[in-house]
Formats: C-alpha cells, sequence, structure tokens
C-alpha cells in the first residue's frame, strides 16, 4: 500500500485517522486499474492534501489492517453491482447482500480477493463504516490504459468522494 | 467408488486466480488430465521493451500484490548485472531483510488463510473466525508485523518503492531497526501456539519423487541469491539458466510449461528445504522436526509445513541480520551504488515465496530494454502438478467423486500456485431495498 499523496511513506500500518481513501485494482489490468487512477488524482488536489490517499495495488488482507483503525473508509474499485458498463455507483458495504465471485475473470487481489476480505471483516466483527465507489469495467485485459468511456467517468467518481467526505 | 468420473472444477477456489481442473476417467484408467491456466502474464515482457534502465523493476512489482518484493528484487538483480553496478553489503544486507518478510507475508497468508480450512473441514477462511479464531487472530498479527518490516524498508507494505537498483532511496533509521527487532521478538509466542495447532493437522498421506530446484548459498538458507540447484545433484550459475530449463506453450494453457534436462520440477518452499535444510537456523529445524519434516521430503502437501518452517526461519535469521546492520552502522554513503547506462544482457534469479523466480533482461546502450524474458515459479511447477495428480487420482480411485474433487484441490493448492496477475472486478448482489 501506498500514500499517494505522500509518495515516499506509507503509514498505512501505524496511523489512526478519521478517514481514508483507498483505490484497489492493477493499473496494468485496463479498466480494473480505475481505482488507482481515481487515487492518483486525488493525491493531486489541494483540499485532499490532509485526507490518507492511499495505492492498495493488488494487496487484499492489509484493508483489514486500515479497517481496523479508521471511522470512514472508502474503497474506489471497479464493481459489477448490476449496473450496466460505464455506470458510477456508490453503494455501502451494509448494503451488500452477497459478495459474488465472478466465475469468468480472476477476482483475485492475490492473496484473498476484496470479496473475502469484506466477507471476512464483517466476520471478524470490526465495526467500520465502508463505502465503494465505483465503475463498472468496459474490459480487463493486460493493457496500461482505462477505456476512454472508463477514464471519462473520473470526474464524476471525485465528485462522489468530495460529496461522500464533505471535501 | 467412481469407476468413471468426470471432474471439471472452474474456476479453482482459493488459489491466487483463475485456474481449471478437469479429470475425466473411464473405467478407472484416467483418459483426460489437465490443470488449465487461461492467463499469463507475458504482456509485461512486451511492455518492458523500450523502457529505461530504472522502470522495469516498478512496472514488474505490479505483476503480483503477494510477490511484489521477489519480482522488484529480481528486476533489480537482471539490470544490476546487465549494467555492471556492484551494490554494497549494507544493500544486500537489507534486500535480504525486506525479502524475509514478503516470504513471511505470503506464507502466513497460505498456511493460515488458503490451506488451514481444507485441514479443518471449512470452505474458506471466513467460518474459521468462528471456528478457529486463535488461527486467525496469529495470522493477522503475523502478516501486519510482516507488512511492518516491508514497510520500514521498502517504504510500503507491497509494492516497495524505495527498493531500486544501486540500492536504496532512503535508509531505515536506527530506531526503526531497533523496534523491527522488538516486534520481531515478540512473535516467538504465536510461532509456539501455531506449532501446537499445526501438529494436529492430518497431512494426506501422498508420496511422489520428483527433482526439486531451489537456488542455493554457501551461507545462507537462500532467499535473495544463490545459484541454481536441483536435487538431482547438479548446479549451476544463476546467469546460465538457460543451459537447463526450457519452456513450451502447452495448447490448453495461455502459460508456458517448464521442463529442465526434459524433466518436470516441483520449485517452492519444499524444494528450498529439500535442498538447504542445512542452511535453516537451528530453532526452524527444532520445529520441522516437531512437525515430523525431514530433508528430502517426497510429499507435496507438507508444502503447507515447508512454508511455516520458512517462517521460523525467517525471524531467526531477521533477527540476526538486524544485529549485524546495526552492528555496521546505517551509511547513508553506502545507500546508492553508482549507475551508468550500458549495453549487456543480465539474469536475476530470485526465491518468490512460491519458488524460483527469473528475470531475463537485454539492454542496448542507451539502457533502455530490448528484450525481456520472465520465468514464473507457478509457471515451472504446471507439469509436476499434472504428474502428481496422475499419481494421487489412481491411488484414491475407490473413494467417491466428492473426496477425489477434494484431494486434487488440496493438492494443487498445497503448491500455492499464482496464476493470474491480479485482476479484482468486484461482483456483488445488493439488498433489495
Amino acid at each position: 500500500m501506498a500514500f499517494i499523496s505522500k509518495n515516499d511513506s506509507d503509514k498505512s500500518g501505524d496511523t489512526k485517522t478519521n478517514l481514508k481513501i483507498i483505490g484497489f485494482g492493477n493499473k496494468y489490468r485496463s479498466d480494473d486499474g480505475i481505482g488507482i487512477r481515481v487515487v492518483e488524482e486525488l493525491g493531486k488536489l489541494d483540499s485532499f492534501r490532509n485526507i490518507d490517499i492511499i495505492d492498495g495495488g493488488t494487496s487484499g488482507t492489509d484493508l483489514i489492517f486500515l479497517v481496523k483503525d479508521c471511522r470512514k473508509i472508502i474503497i474506489i474499485d471497479a464493481i459489477d453491482a448490476g449496473q450496466d458498463v460505464g455506470d458510477v455507483v456508490n453503494i455501502k458495504v451494509d448494503d451488500v447482500e452477497e459478495f459474488i465471485k465472478s466465475d469468468f475473470k480472476s477476482l483475485s487481489l492475490h492473496d484473498l480477493n476484496l470479496a473475502d476480505i469484506l466477507k471476512l471483516i464483517k466476520a471478524l466483527k470490526i465495526d467500520a463504516d465502508i463505502s465503494i465507489i465505483g465503475v463498472k469495467p468496459k474490459k480487463i485485459d493486460f493493457g496500461d490504459r482505462l477505456s476512454p468511456e472508463i477514464e471519462k467517468k473520473i470526474p464524476e467518481i471525485i465528485s462522489l468522494v468530495k460529496k461522500e467526505t464533505g471535501i | 467408488m467412481a469407476n468413471n468420473l468426470n471432474i471439471e472444477v472452474s474456476p479453482l477456489s482459493r488459489v491466487e486466480g483463475h485456474g481449471d481442473l478437469i479429470i475425466n476417467v473411464k473405467d478407472k484408467k484416467i483418459e483426460k488430465l489437465m490443470f488449465r491456466i487461461p492467463e499469463s502474464p507475458r504482456f509485461f515482457e512486451a511492455m518492458l521493451v523500450g523502457r529505461k534502465y530504472d522502470e522495469p523493476s516498478h512496472i514488474t512489482s505490479r505483476i503480483c500484490g503477494i510477490c511484489s518484493v521477489a519480482h522488484t528484487c529480481a528486476s533489480i538483480k537482471a539490470t544490476e548485472e546487465a549494467l555492471g553496478i556492484k551494490p554494497s553489503e549494507q544493500t544486500i544486507n537489507l534486500r535480504k531483510l525486506i525479502y524475509h518478510h514478503e516470504n513471511v507475508q505470503s506464507n502466513v497468508l497460505h498456511v493460515y488463510f488458503l490451506a488451514a480450512p481444507d485441514f479443518f473441514g471449512v470452505g474458506s477462511v471466513i467460518p474459521l473466525v468462528e471456528t478457529h479464531p486463535e488461527i486467525v487472530n496469529i495470522a493477522l498479527r503475523t502478516k501486519k508485523m510482516a507488512n511492518d518490516m516491508v514497510r520500514i524498508i521498502g517504504g510500503r507494505a507491497v509494492h516497495p518503492i524505495r527498493t531500486v537498483i544501486g540500492g536504496f532511496t532512503k535508509l531505515p533509521t536506527e530506531e526503526e531497526m531497533i523496534k523491527m527487532k522488538e516486534i520481531l521478538q515478540a512473535s516467538y509466542p504465536d510461532l509456539e501456539k501455531s506449532l501446537e495447532i499445526l501438529r494436529t493437522l492430518k497431512i494426506p498421506e501422498f508420496e511422489r519423487k520428483t527433482e526439486y530446484i531451489s537456488i542455493s548459498d554457501s551461507v545462507d538458507y537462500a532467499l535473495y541469491d544463490g545459484n541454481i540447484k536441483s536435487t538431482d545433484g547438479w548446479e549451476i550459475d544463476d546467469q546460465d539458466y538457460l543451459d537447463k530449463m526450457k519452456e513450451k506453450v502447452v495448447k490448453y494453457s495461455t502459460a508456458k510449461h517448464c521442463w529442465v534436462n526434459g524433466n518436470v520440477f516441483m520449485v517452492g518452499a519444499l524444494a528450498r528445504f529439500n535442498n538447504n535444510y542445512q542452511k535453516l537456523t537451528d530453532n526452524a529445524k527444532k520445529y520441522a522436526e516437531e512437525l515430523v519434516l525431514k530433508a528430502p521430503c517426497y510429499n507435496t502437501f507438507m508444502n503447507n509445513i515447508a512454508q511455516f518452517v520458512e517462517i521460523v526461519h525467517s525471524i531467526d535469521d531477521s533477527i540476526r541480520l538486524i544485529d549485524e546492520i546495526l552492528e555496521e552502522g546505517l551509511d547513508e554513503d553506502k545507500a546508492m551504488a553508482e549507475i551508468k547506462p550500458k549495453a549487456g544482457r543480465g539474469v536475476g534469479v530470485v526465491e518468490a515465496p512460491r519458488g524460483l523466480l527469473i528475470h531475463d533482461y537485454t539492454y542496448n546502450d542507451k539502457g533502455r530494454v530490448e528484450k525481456a524474458n520472465l520465468i514464473i515459479p507457478t509457471g515451472m511447477n504446471y507439469a509436476n502438478i499434472e504428474k502428481d495428480m496422475h499419481a494421487l487420482v489412481p491411488s484414491i480411485i475407490d473413494k467417491s467423486e466428492d473426496e477425489i474433487k477434494l484431494a486434487c484441490e488440496m493438492l494443487i493448492r498445497a503448491y500455492d500456485p499464482c496464476i493470474s496477475c491480479s485482476a479484482h472486478l468486484l461482483n456483488v448482489k445488493l439488498v433489495n431495498k
């Protein structure tokens, strides 16, 4: 994990803050990198200078350590909640009835996938306010660019983050 | 009892990524057995071409969220070899230290979260929270410890940023090193408790002798550096890996299979243990003995136990390394070696948690990559996984289809295969409000 706004110091194990914004994804798997791209953009904004903005990369279990010490977590990720490709959603983890393992593509965060981690957080009864803001990807094949129709959703996602955080 | 079987598991759960298992048995004879991989990291090789010498380690670090230190180090070593860069002893010791803790991060996850549910008869780690909370708690504490180590040295818990060709962009402080040692020393009660739990596991009885390949060193239990060594008695310089290893594309899998001298072989913790047992710390040897793991071991399922023994070794050896680094004193002047681009070829070979990892780069005189070849450990194990299943299935053919299926899944999981390059689109169903 990496703090975007403080490029050389990841304090994700030590800090106890009220709000963390974490982008998940693999920036070399096309639209799967949307979470990373959004947190890179957020890191450039002055208004978010004092907020912990984290490039979660493809690590999974570490989310548990972040959630344990934090009042509110916003996850930015590629997400399929039944919406159309390119549609942005903002959902609360508590509103998720079922985390579905996709059977056509890897869901791996290379340890446990995010669905498993969110289930584990619930099972461990860790009390945290977790929102997931994301867009349904068009493609998650190997590639270092977002699809144009996904890239143009970045401002909308950032607006939702601002609304969610009141910043 | 099954005379005829048609098993198709797609995708296989609790392995890193996406793999399919297909077994067809007719009149108790295997007609078809395939471990199919529909994903591959070939993209990264193409992507490296044209990149400047300081870029590959950061790019390849993203191949995997679990093996990011391994890819970083293999990449750095390949570039340093090609460009003739000589890192300081201090740099090498710090790399060995960060390396230990990626191994701990990965082994902890595999032993406790991905493999343990099989042995305790629960479907995944989620029910373990209720049935065996102590396992989940030990796993989380140990993972956190290893994360802290990687972060203090590399600047991030994954995809390290300070670990670069030539050395480190920033050194940990003496205070941080002392803190690391304290955290490590505090982890021994969890190791003891783990030993008690692991002693109760019923490891399936299965033996198939194969060739075990890992790196090996005259002093260290090699993870970061060494010659390539086989239990078949040969040892070669890591730069000469092509003398022994051949890759081949098989038509049902996009991942390449790998052969040595025409034979299948196994890499990973068990291979390292079989080749380098003598280099383990005395404490780690004691844990191995308690868990009835002796070198050479031909039971693939014991790979899980070898991974745990390595956790013990990594913690012991990290304390030794910290003492050595502190005694020498951290020196900013030794943090970075001089870098001058030049044409050349270099091979970086390390032990990723899942086994031998090879990066092979050719640079032009402007210091840009002309050619890249990456051989990942899971790619090396595919052919051996299939051979293991060919041996396992006939020996359990009288069991029920579900039992056979589970045994095959457990066997594959024992390899801790790392198949995909982690895309992770989240798929959810919302509460109908």
